[in-house]
């Protein structure tokens, strides 16, 4: 029996069934996400969900220690969303990028600086631009490849965060190459010595452990052999 | 009636021993007895039917002495002649047995024959002088019968009878109106009599005529014994009989009865709901029945007063019969019969004459059936509805005037909102709790596997370690050992050498003389060369001693010839000396040599090769055979020798 046109009480008012789902999950996502604009935030989520695209959603909440007064205000996780929402291509429209950028609440000027260390056209390697926002999140070289690390796997998470090899030693060899300081000749050596030791397992996978505990072995070596000399 | 009887009885106690009673089966009473007996046993109605020969107990003296019998001349009924005493009046054709049977006949007749017998004696009496008109005799022989009695048990039997004709009336109407006592007695006699007074005397033929119900051939039988019996009991009864015989011989006795069994003391057929009336047919010992008086009768007298017989005996007995009568019926209904059909099952009387017949009197049965409507359901209730009260009033509400959306959807909103967050975060807390859960178990496998392959990486160490620790170990021990073997290898090759210094001397000395060393050709010629030879010299030395041999018997054979020729002369010539010269070269040796000889040169002769060891062996051939034998011998020695050698060589190999 169709409502009448004029209501009554309060029983009439009809709740459409998947509104509370829809809601529940939208306020999941943002007490997850923690966007500093919710209504920009909330754009984004909408369009991605009517579109079906990935949600800009934080698999997991995160503490705001990173804070847009003091550094840019990209965290681990918000570069885990866009790279969710980046990796299906393998160029990614810098136009569409900085949507997603906008939508997660990020400062535009900082979007800018971070491709001014590639400058390129209309679009920019996937990979590339992650490696590039890796870097932005810690100091150095090694914490920006474990950042990389940790958002690439597959394994669940505080798993041991293995990735392949050949993405490993390319951007690596991307960072590196950006950096000026490092001689090419150190990083091929590193990579190599670094193969070696993955080839030994055979998967052709390479974990955190493995790059930071050959850093502090390498290390160990190098104070062995100054003590030596 | 009691009266009656009371007069009867006044006549009876002289002499009076026999009573007849009609209506028991087989009693006899006395005659007031009788009377009671009749008036309290209503059975004695059963016997309507029998042609009732009423035989007056024919006593004589009771005849002369019938003084109130004669007070009532109506009453004695004065026989025709003096030798039928009795007189008998048939009532019509007999009835069937059956139609007096039944329980409710029985009673019917009883209550019939009280309503009789308060008016039995009346109305029987007027009737009497019918029979009276019979021509009295007073005279001894005079029988001055029962008539008394037997006319009051005649109004008994009579009235049972009726009451059997009532019973039976549907058949035969006709004998209802015979059923007053005085009635019967008095109807049938005056032409019956005439036809059928067999003038039978013996009371105990009455007793069986009347008594017995469908026995009329017993009756006969019967009558002999009572006759036995009244000469036993009654010194009248053999007159009795004797008039009675007396009186057959006059009439000839016509009695004729319906043809039928013979009664059975048993029965051969359950027949309790047929015939429950054959019961009455037995007969006992009369000896033992109760109602028969024995003994003298005075001293009866003071017993019952004959008078009124106490109500309450009557009673007592109807009662006592009444039970009687039950316990056999009782009986009968216990008797074994076809047990009970099995469930499910009925019992069908069936056929089993020979021939069938069609059974007419079953009722055909119908089934007929009704059937009422089925129930029909009680309709619902209807819902109810109480009736309106109050008044009606409208009044007009513009839109929005009574609900506004907004404020109404608040609260709504405010649940829908706030559940809503409550519930997402929540999930949140409990998701990222999980996930921090399983994010710090997956750290911590993470750490304890490399913790695990540090560990295995340092027992792989430790292990390798081991090993090359061992493997040092046994290289050194290795090499100990090897050092210690060619010390004492040496030492050994030291001690043998000195030890077997001197040892090959000896044995070369040792072998040498045992002739392990030798020169070929020195060996050769002692193994081949010098058998050989001796075998040559053999031969020859046996060709030389055969020729020898012969030669020595050609000499002996000589000599001999030349011995026989000498000695021959000689005898011609005794005196003639006897020459060496003649003997030759035989002459030489001794005769007895040469004898020996020639013997055994003939024996030689004979065999071509002589046995060296024979005893008889000549010197020369003695001492030929001694040199070859040592000959032979010293070879045997050698070879002995050198066996030894090699023996003793082959020893000391053994023993090397």
């Amino acid at each position: 029996m169709p409502l009448p046109d004029t209501m009554f009480c309060a029983q009439q008012i009809r709740i459409p069934p998947e509104l509370p789902d829809i809601l529940k999950q939208f306020t999941k996502a943002a007490i997850r996400t923690q966007p500093a604009d919710v209504l920009q935030w909330s754009a984004g989520y909408f369009s991605a969900l009517s579109r079906g695209d990935p949600l800009p959603v934080k698999d997991r909440i995160e503490m705001p220690m990173a804070t847009q007064k003091t550094d840019t205000g990209l965290t681990q996780g918000l570069l885990k969303v866009l790279h969710k929402q980046c990796s299906h291509k393998e160029y990614v429209e810098l136009a569409d990028l900085e949507q997603k950028w906008k939508n997660l609440c990020l400062p535009v000027e900082k979007f800018r600086a971070l491709l001014q260390l590639d400058p390129c056209k209309d679009k920019i390697e996937g990979i590339r631009f992650l490696a590039l926002g890796c870097s932005m999140l810690g100091g150095s070289l090694n914490t920006a490849m474990k950042h990389l690390c940790e958002i690439l796997t597959a394994d669940p998470e505080g798993g041991p965060a293995r990735i392949p090899f050949e993405t490993f030693s390319y951007v690596y060899r991307y960072l590196s190459g950006l950096d000026s300081d490092i001689p090419a000749s150190d990083t091929e050596s590193y990579l190599s010595s670094l193969k070696d030791s993955v080839d030994s397992r055979k998967n052709g996978m390479i974990g955190l452990s493995d790059f930071l505990h050959s850093k502090e072995e390498n290390l160990e070596n190098l104070e062995k052999k100054t003590q030596k000399t | 009636m009691q009266t009656n009887c009371g007069g009867r009885r006044q006549a009876a106690p002289g002499e009076g021993e026999v009573a007849v009673l009609g209506g028991t089966r087989e009693a006899l009473a006395r005659p007031w007895h009788v009377t009671e007996l009749g008036a309290r046993v209503p059975r004695v109605c059963d016997r309507r039917w029998t042609t009732r020969s009423r035989g007056a107990p024919s006593v004589p003296g009771e005849a002369a002495e019938g003084g109130p019998q004669g007070t009532r001349p109506g009453r004695t009924a004065p026989t025709q002649a003096p030798q039928s005493h009795t007189q008998k009046w048939g009532r019509g054709p007999r009835r069937p047995p059956q139609a007096s049977a039944g329980d409710h006949h029985a009673r019917l007749l009883h209550a019939q024959a009280q309503r009789q017998g308060r008016r039995g004696w009346a109305e029987s009496r007027p009737e009497v002088p019918r029979r009276t008109g019979l021509p009295p005799k007073p005279a001894s022989r005079n029988f001055p019968e029962v008539p008394l009695p037997a006319g009051t048990l005649g109004c008994w039997a009579t009235g049972a009878g009726g009451a059997g004709g009532l019973s039976a009336a549907p058949s035969k109407p006709s004998v209802a109106p015979t059923s007053y006592p005085g009635n019967f007695p008095s109807s049938p006699l005056p032409f019956l009599t005439p036809l059928l007074a067999s003038r039978n005397p013996c009371p105990w033929h009455y007793v069986h005529l009347s008594g017995s119900h469908d026995t009329f051939v017993a009756t006969c039988f019967e009558a002999k014994l009572h006759r036995e019996r009244s000469g036993l009991t009654l010194g009248v009864a053999c007159t009795l009989t004797d008039s009675a015989s007396r009186a057959m011989a006059t009439y000839t006795y016509t009695y004729t009865s319906r043809p039928r069994a013979l009664p059975c003391r048993r029965r051969r057929y359950r027949d309790d709901q047929m015939q429950p009336a054959e019961e009455a047919m037995r007969y006992g010992n009369i000896m033992y029945d109760r109602r028969v008086i024995r003994g003298s009768t005075y001293a009866l007298q003071t017993a019952p007063l004959p008078g009124q017989p106490d109500p309450a005996e009557t009673q007592r007995q109807q009662r006592a019969t009444r039970r009687a009568l039950a316990r056999k019926r009782a009986q009968e209904q216990l008797r074994p019969r076809t047990p009970d059909p099995v469930e499910g099952r009925k019992h069908v009387d069936v056929q089993t004459e020979l021939y069938l017949e069609e059974i007419a009197d079953r009722i055909i049965e119908v089934d007929v059936e009704c059937q009422t409507d089925a129930f029909l359901d009680k309709p619902p209730t209807l819902l109810f509805i109480p009736a309106k009260t109050g008044k009606d009033v409208a009044t007009q509400i513009l839109e929005g005037e009574l609900f506004d959306f907004d404020l109404e959807v608040k609260p709504m909103l405010e649940v829908l909102v706030g559940k809503t967050i409550e519930q997402s975060l929540l999930e949140v807390m409990e998701e990222e709790e999980l996930a921090n859960l399983r994010a710090r178990q997956r750290a911590h496998e993470e750490l304890r596997n490399v913790e695990l392959a540090e560990v295995q990486r340092l027992e792989e160490r430790e292990r390798r370690h081991r090993e090359e620790k061992e493997r040092r170990k046994q290289q050194q021990w290795q090499v100990v050992h090897k050092h210690n073997e060619t010390a004492q290898k040496i030492a050994a090759q030291a001690f043998a050498q000195r030890y077997l210094a001197d040892l090959l001397p000896s044995v070369f000395s040792s072998l040498r003389d045992g002739g392990y060393f030798y020169d070929p050709v020195e060996r050769d010629i002692e193994i081949g060369f010098l058998p050989w030879l001796m075998n040559e010299v053999d031969k020859t030395m046996e060709r030389s001693m055969v020729g020898r041999t012969v030669v020595d018997m050609l000499i002996r054979e000589v000599v001999e010839k030349r011995l026989s020729l000498y000695e021959r002369k000689e005898d011609k010539h005794s005196s003639l000396k006897p020459e060496d010269g003649l003997s030759g070269p035989g002459g030489m040796r001794d005769p007895l040599e040469g004898y020996e000889f020639q013997g055994h040169g003939a024996s030689q002769a004979q065999r071509p090769l002589p046995h060296r060891d024979s005893p008889q062996r000549t010197p020369y051939d003695a001492r030929y055979m001694q040199r070859v034998s040592s000959q032979e011998r010293k070879l045997m020695e050698e070879e002995d020798e050198q066996t030894e050698m090699r023996q003793s060589f082959r020893s000391e190999e053994l023993l090397q």
